[in-house]
């Protein structure tokens, strides 16, 4: 009997604002917190609250039968936190329904595993702690920004106590396997991956409304049939959270999609489980992955985030300022710091517009990768500066500089 | 298919950006196999194309040069006054008889056009085709006698040229050749609006085929120059960044952001370089400019540039800076693209349809420009990504000079449809 993992990621970037040369040391706002709050409460009223009002309900109809797994980002809580109460709250009656399973991730939604060890540990911690502290529940299956992951990361995973990851079940790594079971990291055995069925999934997350796709219009009887004889021992669909209202939008028909699907499946015998569940489970066989793998783009690698030279001088920028950050002791550039770690900085400087390129021009707020860039930089040399100026033994070097640049302007 | 066509600027004779576009859509068609008859107003014994047959509209006479000369200041304040100062110059010049042109710029484009009808009965065609209001007269002469279907290509209005100064005559006879017309072939979808919108024409008559550029002229790496280079020891030469304008010094063209964004990023880059290429009415005032903001040292005039030095411009350049009020199309970004130098260039450009990977700013946004330049320039993988993907860009088919002159010949079948329709 196959049983049928849904998982959902939620996050939020705190966006960038146009943050121009002439900022630089005027000790301006990074943020373009109007937008974010704006962007915010748009995609709530979409896609949060409906889908969270939905989904309790159909826990609750089906007697727990119905189960669902969520991975909410820090940054994402935060702007819950300081805009939209009401809809954390939202999130919590959710949870409260004992279906919904929480994961654990970087708290910044960050690619700090590519970057840095400790500081992927540091928001690996704080996320669990602060899932704990606002939802009453310890995550133990694991899952990384955008899925990547490969075999290195596992004993890091394994060490922070988790049991299971999420990843990409990719074509380059799965060759002839199913990603329909659970399995085994050669690097940690006692962890087990999950590999996403990306064929399945993505019939949801991007061809739903798709009406040159063949499999449209997809209902819920006829997906039901597709997951019944999929075959295999769990069927691992992995989607974003968005799809529900955001992405696909609710005149696509995808929440009365959602509201029948349950009912479908369990017609046809199928079972709902959660991550942790499948984490206990013998796996069928060890999984190895060489290189880090996401479940971004047509290349599920990490080309998205640091496929250009763009996005590998800012990483690079940005880690360079890490012990400065860290050695000025002041809590609020620290958080700053944090905000800048998030992906979608990075993603927003992907040049690869023109094949699938177009799903990362609608996301992002500048008008081009370069504008992207620029803003960027121009925030972390700020950064730079005011964490220099904070730190006594650099104070007087810094002056200098500050004043060349003030008589050059002069 | 042979197309008559009726050019104003051809290489060697050019003032701007409409013999490139004239001679890159010649080439274009002839390479797709279309024939071209090409008529000047300027004698031509050789043809530069072996397929093409280059027809003058006067004699072989040296003197006759001056035609040429005197038609090319389409400048920004009317383009009749300035023909007259420049017709005036070149008059004392010239050799022999240039009492046989007329006194000013409209009687010229009548001369040209009284000789269209003459040679549309000699030279064998299936379609006319023109460039600009100068050549629109010559065209409808030359339907009259043949009756062959006519199409207007529009590069750039009396709008785009002189804004609010527009000359109401050369826009009566722009309405007049448009008008006339059995197809309207825009350089872009801005200008397209403008033709809409200022001249009333119907949109569904006006195709829109952006520009190609000719990937002949350049080899891959070439060698970037560095004129500038600062000898830091005996064996080390740090590279001085170069900031380019590259275009007619006229309010058309908007040079005066261009210093102002200079003077603002000196205060950030003192070392940095402006280079300003090109002639124009406002020279004398970009200079004084200059010298007011403190960058006189910095800021070069280099007047007209020509064939392969404009080329070596572009490579010289970090970053070329188009900040055109208005830019209907605007070759210059297609050329620096495709020199491997990256390019801002205004939001309102027809050229900003077409390309992805360049900054699109505002012409008047001198924080949004001074902000991007000094970041190419601090930046080198600002200015490698630009660079690189700006030139992967340009070498794709849509900019090839086949593709242009394929759509136009889309425009040239339509023209025969809607004409044979009308008869």
């Amino acid at each position: 009997m196959t049983e049928i993992c849904i998982y959902a990621q939620v996050h939020q970037p705190f966006r960038l604002r146009q943050f121009r040369l002439f900022d630089i040391g005027t000790d301006g706002e990074y943020f373009d917190n109007e937008n974010n709050r704006r962007l915010l409460r748009r995609v709530a009223d979409k896609c949060y609250l409906p889908a969270n009002r939905l989904l309790a309900d159909l826990i609750r109809r089906s007697n727990g039968e119905f189960k669902v797994a969520l991975s909410l980002s820090g940054a994402l809580l935060d702007q819950l936190a300081e805009w939209a109460p009401d809809v954390l709250e939202s999130f919590q009656d959710l949870v409260d329904t004992g279906g919904v399973e929480l994961l654990g991730e970087t708290y910044f939604h960050s690619l700090a595993s590519l970057a840095s060890e400790e500081e992927f540990v540091e928001q690996v911690e704080r996320h669990r702690r602060t899932i704990e502290r606002w939802f009453g529940q310890r995550p133990t299956v694991f899952r990384n920004t955008e899925l990547i992951y490969w075999d290195a990361l596992a004993p890091a995973i394994s060490r922070l106590g988790f049991r299971g990851v999420m990843v990409e079940g990719a074509d380059h790594v799965m060759g002839w396997r199913s990603p329909n079971h659970v399995y085994q990291a050669v690097t940690a055995p006692e962890l087990r991956l999950l590999p996403r069925n990306y064929r399945l999934s993505d019939d949801v997350g991007f061809r739903f409304s798709n009406r040159d796709w063949d499999g449209w219009p997809l209902t819920a009887p006829k997906y039901a049939d597709w997951l019944a004889s999929s075959g295999g021992d769990s069927l691992h669909l992995f989607v974003d959270y968005e799809t529900f209202g955001e992405h696909q939008w609710a005149d696509t028909g995808i929440f009365d999609f959602l509201s029948h699907l349950p009912g479908e499946c369990l017609k046809r015998g199928l079972k709902f489980v959660h991550p942790s569940r499948l984490a206990s489970r013998p796996p069928v066989a060890p999984l190895s992955f060489e290189r880090p793998t996401s479940w971004a783009d047509l290349e599920r690698d990490t080309s998205a985030w640091l496929g250009n030279r763009l996005q590998t001088a800012a990483q690079k920028r940005l880690y360079g300022l890490r012990e400065a950050v860290l050695r000025s002791g002041d809590p609020q550039r620290l958080e700053q710091w944090r905000r800048l770690t998030t992906s979608d900085h990075l993603y927003y400087m992907c040049t690869k517009w023109f094949a699938d390129g177009d799903v990362h021009k609608y996301f992002s707020p500048y008008e081009s990768p370069y504008d992207a860039f620029i803003a960027f930089m121009n925030v972390a040399q700020d950064l730079e500066q005011s964490v220099a100026a904070l730190t006594p033994a650099e104070a007087e070097e810094v002056d200098w500089v500050h004043l060349a640049g003030l008589a050059c302007v002069a | 298919m042979r197309v008559l066509m009726f050019g104003w600027e051809f290489p060697p004779f050019q003032a701007g950006g409409l013999a490139t576009a004239t001679v890159g859509l010649v080439k274009g068609l002839l390479r797709n196999r279309t024939d071209v008859t090409l008529v000047v107003p300027f004698p031509a014994e050789d043809s530069p194309l072996p397929q093409l047959k280059l027809v003058s509209a006067d004699g072989p006479s040296q003197d006759q040069l001056v035609v040429h000369r005197i038609a090319s200041p389409m400048t920004a304040y009317g383009g009749a006054t300035e023909y007259q100062e420049v017709f005036s110059t070149i008059r004392g010049k010239a050799r022999g008889s240039s009492a046989v042109y007329g006194a000013d710029l409209f009687q010229e484009v009548e001369r040209y056009a009284g000789l269209g009808g003459e040679i549309a009965s000699r030279e064998a065609h299936d379609v006319i085709d023109t460039h600009d209001w100068i050549t629109f007269a010559a065209g409808i002469a030359a339907r009259k006698v043949s009756g062959k279907p006519l199409v207007a290509h529009i590069h750039a209005t009396e709008f785009d040229r002189a804004g609010a100064g527009a000359n109401p005559e050369i826009c009566h006879r722009e309405w007049e050749g448009m008008t006339a017309a059995d197809r309207i072939v825009a350089n872009s979808h801005a200008l397209k609006r403008i033709c809409v919108e200022r001249y009333q024409l119907p949109a569904s008559k006006i195709d829109v085929v952006h520009w190609g550029i000719d990937g002949d002229g350049f080899e891959s790496n070439q060698r970037r120059e560095t004129p500038f280079a600062v000898q830091t020891s005996v064996r080390r030469a740090r590279k001085v960044p170069i900031v380019l304008f590259l275009g007619r010094v006229t309010w058309q063209k908007g040079p005066d952001y261009f210093i102002e964004m200079a003077g603002r990023v000196a205060g950030y880059l003192p070392e940095a370089k402006f280079i300003v290429a090109g002639q124009g009415d406002m020279l004398p005032h970009l200079v004084r400019r200059s010298a007011e903001l403190g960058i006189a040292d910095r800021v070069h005039f280099t007047g007209g540039v020509q064939g392969r030095d404009v080329h070596r411009l572009y490579r010289m350049a970090d970053v070329c800076v188009m900040p055109s009020v208005s830019e209907p199309f605007g070759l210059v970004a297609l050329e620096s693209l495709r020199n491997g130098t990256p390019c801002i260039i205004p939001r309102t450009a027809g050229v900003a349809e077409a390309i992805t990977n360049a900054f699109k700013v505002d012409f008047w946004d001198v924080d949004a420009m001074t902000d991007q330049i000094v970041a190419l320039l601090r930046y080198p993988e600002l200015r490698a990504e630009l660079s690189h993907n700006g030139e992967a860009e340009l070498k794709g088919r849509r900019f090839s000079l086949e593709e242009p002159a394929r759509l136009t010949t889309q425009s040239y079948a339509r023209a025969m449809t809607s004409s044979a329709g009308s008869m």
